[in-house]
Parts: structure tokens; C-alpha cells; sequence
């Protein structure tokens, strides 16, 4: 059974249409006049258990609002979403009892006490067994190291320190399924590290399915097999990286440097630059290796060097964009 | 594991929170003590050369603003910034969906917030009234005794006018003034500074069809005396249903902004 299934799921907003200039003011308390906006439209997926899936699109997409229907906090305008066979919505109690959620730039942990208190406040809260509670805490103070700073009041904590705060929170009740709204959004190199080794050794010990939306690219190319492009509240690419990349830039270019200015041809790739001693040939991934394509070109002239340039993923992700 | 054990948890720690903020203990104590003494000098001054205003003395009007001050501290609320913030920071869909209900923790986090205050703030301020003012004694026992029955109501009427204050959150950007303002309107409405029956006849009935009345002026006037316990009893009961007409405002209101929450975002 998929541990997450969502089908034709939508959602409208209404946005009240407020008239500018102080008549438009005293008009807008007796008349409204309203909006809707379509921010997520007919999205289907379903995520087998223990994968990690990366939702991405631009700002606006529609990621944060799937993010809160799948935790059931807003309320789909249709649709259905299943969570461990769950709605989340009608059976919302037992839902977030094997559900983790973090928003990354709103923490849910309590300003007025130390991130420790406000871990107890959880416990409480979330009726989490001791033994568990301990237990959990301990395996996520190896990987983030909670320990050093688990005395500082939830309001002095850096953004890196507070994300992590926010994660352990999020897995005290040992939920199976998490979901992570820009868990790195904001943070610096080692922040983003830590957070992303959390994720990592949480799936790996624990079989966490995981989703989390981002715009951080190594966000993805580091933790998921699978990835969501949505846009303008529809999914628009929905697959293995992998498999995107491959069928969005099919091809590859190879820089060959030669000795002297006597290069070589080859059947399967096209030439597409020379400058002096180094040439650029050009070949797709499925006629031929890379490796195969330096073997081939060795054989036939002396090569001092040869590099394969390997697209960059902005540029796949922005093509995808448009669809 | 219940919910109590969660609000046992919550009403602890808000003790332990609220004995940390020395400093504010003892503006407070010094603020309360204050306007304590200014209105007994006020009182002192319109009785000299009277010995009963409205049917009291002002033995009961001294003991009356001794006891406003301690009641002025079991009423503090904070449910109100406790919404606010929630609303502001974009997390209140989540606490409100959350397995115990946020309101009853809002609740235990103010009790246990006025369980600390009354003793490092509330006994101070009456062992100084005391002292220094007069022993604010109730006129007899059976006045004390329905001045505790009134008093728990009071604290509820209290508490649930705060939290159906609070959901103004909801639909207005700056709530912190409009806090301040209710928080005084309230006192000065209430009777808790000039009781009501000093004020004109049409002010009396104006304010005495509402409910500020039945947070301070009714235990008030109970404890120094002036109801009996026949005179009393419909006082009560009024007070009675003012306190199921909040609380029922409260829980529809609350419930039907939970809903809009869910399906406008929070
Ligand atoms: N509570 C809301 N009320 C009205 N419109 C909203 C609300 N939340 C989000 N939107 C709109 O819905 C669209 C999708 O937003 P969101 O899901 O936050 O996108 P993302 O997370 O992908 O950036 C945006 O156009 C946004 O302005
Ligand atoms: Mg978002």
C-alpha cells in the first residue's frame, strides 16, 4: 500500500477585492467583492513507503498550500488525500499521530521556553511515551548535536539552531511520514549540511517517508531519487532526477584537449567547437558513453585530456518550469 | 497519558516562567500599590464630613479598593497576546489543530500565570493595603462566603470575555492597542475603581446591562456587606448567566473561526 496517495486535489482561495482611496475603503466594509484564485489544480500522486520526494516549483507554485492539505490544516476544495490510509481532515486525530510537519519559516516550537521545555511541552502535548521520548531524542542528538544548545530559550536560537529544534520536534512521536515545507530555506552551508543529514540518517534508520519542498537544488540532487516540479498549481514533471535530466538534455558535451591542432571525427558525435587544440563534441547519452567516446578518440589520436561537461541542473529545472 | 497530564505540565512550567520575571514583580507591586493608595486618599477626601455615602463608609470603601487591587491580579489574562502571536507568526492553524485543544492550554498557561502572581504580587499588595490602608475584613461570614461563590464565577467571566476578545486576532492587523483598551475599559466599567452606584442613574442602568459589572462590582459589594443572602441570590443568578451567555459566545465563535482557518489558511 503507498503510505501517501493524493488524487484530483484542488484548492481555491477567496480573495477579498479591496478598492483603493478612502471611498474604496467605506464601499469595501459593505460590499466585497471576491476572487478566486486556483492555487493548487488536479494534482495526482501517490509515494510508496520510505522514499524521500522533493516537491519543487517557483514561489507561488502551490507547494506550501499541497503541504497543509496533506497535513490537514486547510481544507481541500475537492480531492482526496490518504495518509497510511488515513484522511487527514475526517481522521485528523489519528493522522498526526504518525505525522511529522515542519514549516521552515514559521516554528511551532514555544518562544517562552528553552528549546528543552519546549520539547517536554511536545511530550505532553503529543502524549509520547518516555521511554520513546528519551529514545528519540537521543538518536537525533547524534545527529544534530541538540545537547549544546538545548538550555537556550527557543528566542535566542540562531535559524540553523531553531531548524534544528523544529526537526527534532517534529520526529519526537516517531511519526512515519514527514513533511518539510523549506526546511533549509534561509540557512548557511553548515546549516543546510546538518538539516540535510538529518534527513538522510532519519530515512535510513528509521524508513521516514519523506516530503519536503525547496529551491535549493543540492537539496535535491543530495537526498531524492524523485522529484515533483509543480507550476501554477499543476504537476508538471513527476519522476527520478535522473530521468528528467536525461530526457530534458539528452546530450552531453565532451571537451577533448589534443596535443597539436589534429583532432579526430567520430560517427557519433557532432563537432560543435574548435579552438586550437581543444575541441567540444557533442553526444547523446543514448548512443553512446562517455567513457565508450574517450576510449573510441584515444584510440585513434594522442589526447592530453578530456572532460565530460555535465549539464547544470538550474538549467534543466528552468526548462522544466516552462513547460 | 490524558490531557491532564499536558495541562499539569503547562500550569507548572507557567508558575516556574512567571517567578523568573523578577524585575516585573516589583514594577508591578510598586504600579498596583500606587494607584491602591491614590484611590484610598481619594476616598478619604470625598467622605471627610460624611459618614455614609450610597450606604457605605468609608471603612467599606478602603476595604473595597484594598480588595480590588488583589482581584485586579487573579484577573490578568494573556490569552489574548497568546492568540495575537500565534496569528502573527502564520502557526495557528497548526496549534489550533493540535491534540489538545489550544484554548485549554492558553487556560492552564494563565492560571498557572495568576497562581504565581497572587502570591509574589497579590499578597504583597494586601499585606501593604493592610498596613497601611486598613484591614480590608469582610462584613460577616456569610458576605465572605458569597463573595468566594461570586468571585470563581467572576474569574470565568474573566477569562472567557479575554479569550472571545482574542479571536479578534482574526480579522484585525493591530490588536495590542485594542488589548490595552479593553484592558481598561474593562477596569473602569467594571466598578473595580469607582463602583457603579456612585455614578449617575442612567449609567447605572447602562452598566448594569452588561456584564463588566459581574467581574468586579458584584464580589465586591458582596464582600463589604451589601446584599443579603435573599438580596443576593438574583444577583447570582444573573451573574450565573452571564457567564454561560460568554462561554457559549466563546466556544461558537471559536469553533466557527477554527473552521474559517481551515478553509481560508491560517
Ligand atoms: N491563505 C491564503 N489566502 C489566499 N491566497 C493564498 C493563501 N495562501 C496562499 N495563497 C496563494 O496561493 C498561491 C500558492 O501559494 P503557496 O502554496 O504558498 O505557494 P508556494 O509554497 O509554492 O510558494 C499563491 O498565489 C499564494 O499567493
Ligand atoms: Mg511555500
Amino acid at each position: 500500500m503507498d503510505t501517501i496517495v493524493v488524487k484530483n486535489l484542488k484548492k481555491e482561495y477567496k480573495i477579498a477585492q479591496k478598492e483603493k482611496g478612502l471611498a474604496g475603503a467605506v464601499k469595501n466594509l459593505f460590499v466585497r467583492k471576491y476572487e478566486i484564485l486556483r492555487a493548487v489544480d488536479d494534482i495526482s500522486f501517490t509515494i510508496p513507503k520510505g522514499e524521500i520526494t522533493a516537491f519543487i516549483g517557483p514561489n507561488g507554485a502551490g507547494k506550501s498550500t499541497t503541504v497543509k492539505m496533506m497535513s490537514g490544516i486547510l481544507v481541500p476544495t475537492s480531492g482526496d488525500i490518504l495518509i497510511n490510509g488515513r484522511n487527514p481532515q475526517k481522521d485528523r486525530v489519528h493522522v498526526v499521530q504518525d505525522l511529522g510537519v515542519v514549516f521552515g519559516q514559521r516554528t511551532q516550537l514555544n518562544w517562552d521556553l528553552r528549546l528543552g521545555e519546549s520539547f517536554e511541552m511536545m511530550r505532553h502535548i503529543y502524549k509520547i511515551p518516555k521511554a520513546m521520548y528519551e529514545e528519540n531524542l537521543k538518536v537525533m542528538d547524534d545527529i544534530l548535536g541538540i545537547e549544546e544548545i538545548i538550555n537556550i530559550p527557543v528566542r535566542q536560537l540562531s535559524l540553523g539552531q531553531r531548524m534544528r529544534g523544529d526537526l527534532v520536534a517534529a520526529m519526537l512521536h516517531s511519526p512515519s511520514v514527514l513533511f518539510l515545507d523549506e526546511p533549509t530555506i534561509g540557512l548557511d552551508v553548515e546549516g543546510k549540511y546538518a538539516i540535510r543529514k538529518f534527513i538522510k540518517e532519519i530515512n535510513r534508520v528509521k524508513g521516514t517517508t519523506i516530503i519536503l519542498t525547496t529551491h535549493d537544488l543540492g537539496d535535491i540532487e543530495e537526498l531524492c531519487k524523485r522529484l515533483i516540479i509543480i507550476n501554477k498549481g499543476k504537476i508538471v514533471e513527476d519522476g527520478p532526477l535522473e530521468e528528467l535530466v536525461n530526457r530534458i538534455a539528452p546530450n552531453r558535451n565532451l571537451v577533448v584537449e589534443y596535443y597539436d591542432e589534429n583532432y579526430v571525427e567520430h560517427e557519433q558525435a557532432k563537432i560543435i567547437n574548435v579552438e586550437g587544440n581543444i575541441v567540444t563534441y557533442q553526444f547523446s547519452k543514448k548512443e553512446i558513453t562517455g567513457a565508450g567516446l574517450i576510449c573510441d578518440i584515444s584510440d585513434r589520436a594522442k589526447i592530453k585530456d578530456a572532460t565530460i561537461k555535465e549539464v547544470k541542473i538550474d538549467d534543466i529545472i528552468r526548462i522544466a518550469y516552462r513547460g | 497519558m490524558s490531557n491532564k497530564s499536558a495541562y499539569s505540565f503547562i500550569y507548572k512550567m507557567r508558575i516556574q516562567k512567571a517567578l523568573a520575571y523578577r524585575f516585573d514583580v516589583f514594577a508591578n507591586i510598586i504600579f498596583q500599590c500606587i494607584a491602591m493608595f491614590a484611590t484610598a486618599f481619594f476616598w478619604k477626601a470625598i467622605y471627610s464630613g460624611y459618614d455614609s455615602v450610597q450606604g457605605a463608609g468609608v471603612y467599606d470603601m478602603l476595604t473595597y479598593t484594598v480588595i480590588s487591587a488583589v482581584m485586579s491580579i487573579l484577573f490578568v489574562t494573556t490569552v489574548e497576546f497568546k492568540l495575537m502571536e500565534s496569528v502573527k507568526k502564520g502557526t495557528v492553524a497548526m496549534d489550533m489543530l493540535k491534540p489538545v485543544p489550544l484554548f485549554s492550554i492558553y487556560f492552564f498557561e494563565d492560571l498557572g500565570n495568576i497562581t504565581s502572581l497572587f502570591f509574589i504580587n497579590g499578597l504583597p499588595i494586601l499585606l501593604i493595603g493592610s498596613l497601611f490602608i486598613g484591614m480590608p475584613l469582610p462584613a460577616d461570614g456569610v458576605s465572605a462566603a458569597l463573595f468566594f461563590v461570586s468571585l470563581l464565577m467572576s474569574f470565568f467571566i474573566n477569562w472567557f470575555f479575554a479569550a472571545l476578545f482574542s479571536l479578534l486576532s482574526f480579522v484585525t492587523i493591530n490588536m495590542s492597542p485594542l488589548i490595552q483598551v479593553k484592558k481598561h475599559i474593562l477596569r473602569l466599567l467594571s466598578g473595580s475603581i469607582i463602583p457603579v452606584w456612585f455614578f449617575p442613574e442612567w449609567a447605572q442602568g447602562i452598566l448594569g446591562a452588561l456584564p463588566f459589572v459581574y467581574i468586579y462590582q458584584l464580589p465586591l459589594d458582596l464582600y463589604i456587606g451589601r446584599y443579603t443572602l435573599q438580596t443576593a441570590m438574583p444577583k447570582l443568578t444573573i451573574q450565573l448567566v452571564w457567564l454561560v451567555i460568554l462561554s457559549g459566545s466563546f466556544y461558537a465563535a471559536e469553533k466557527s473561526m477554527t473552521k474559517k482557518v481551515m478553509v481560508q489558511g491560517g
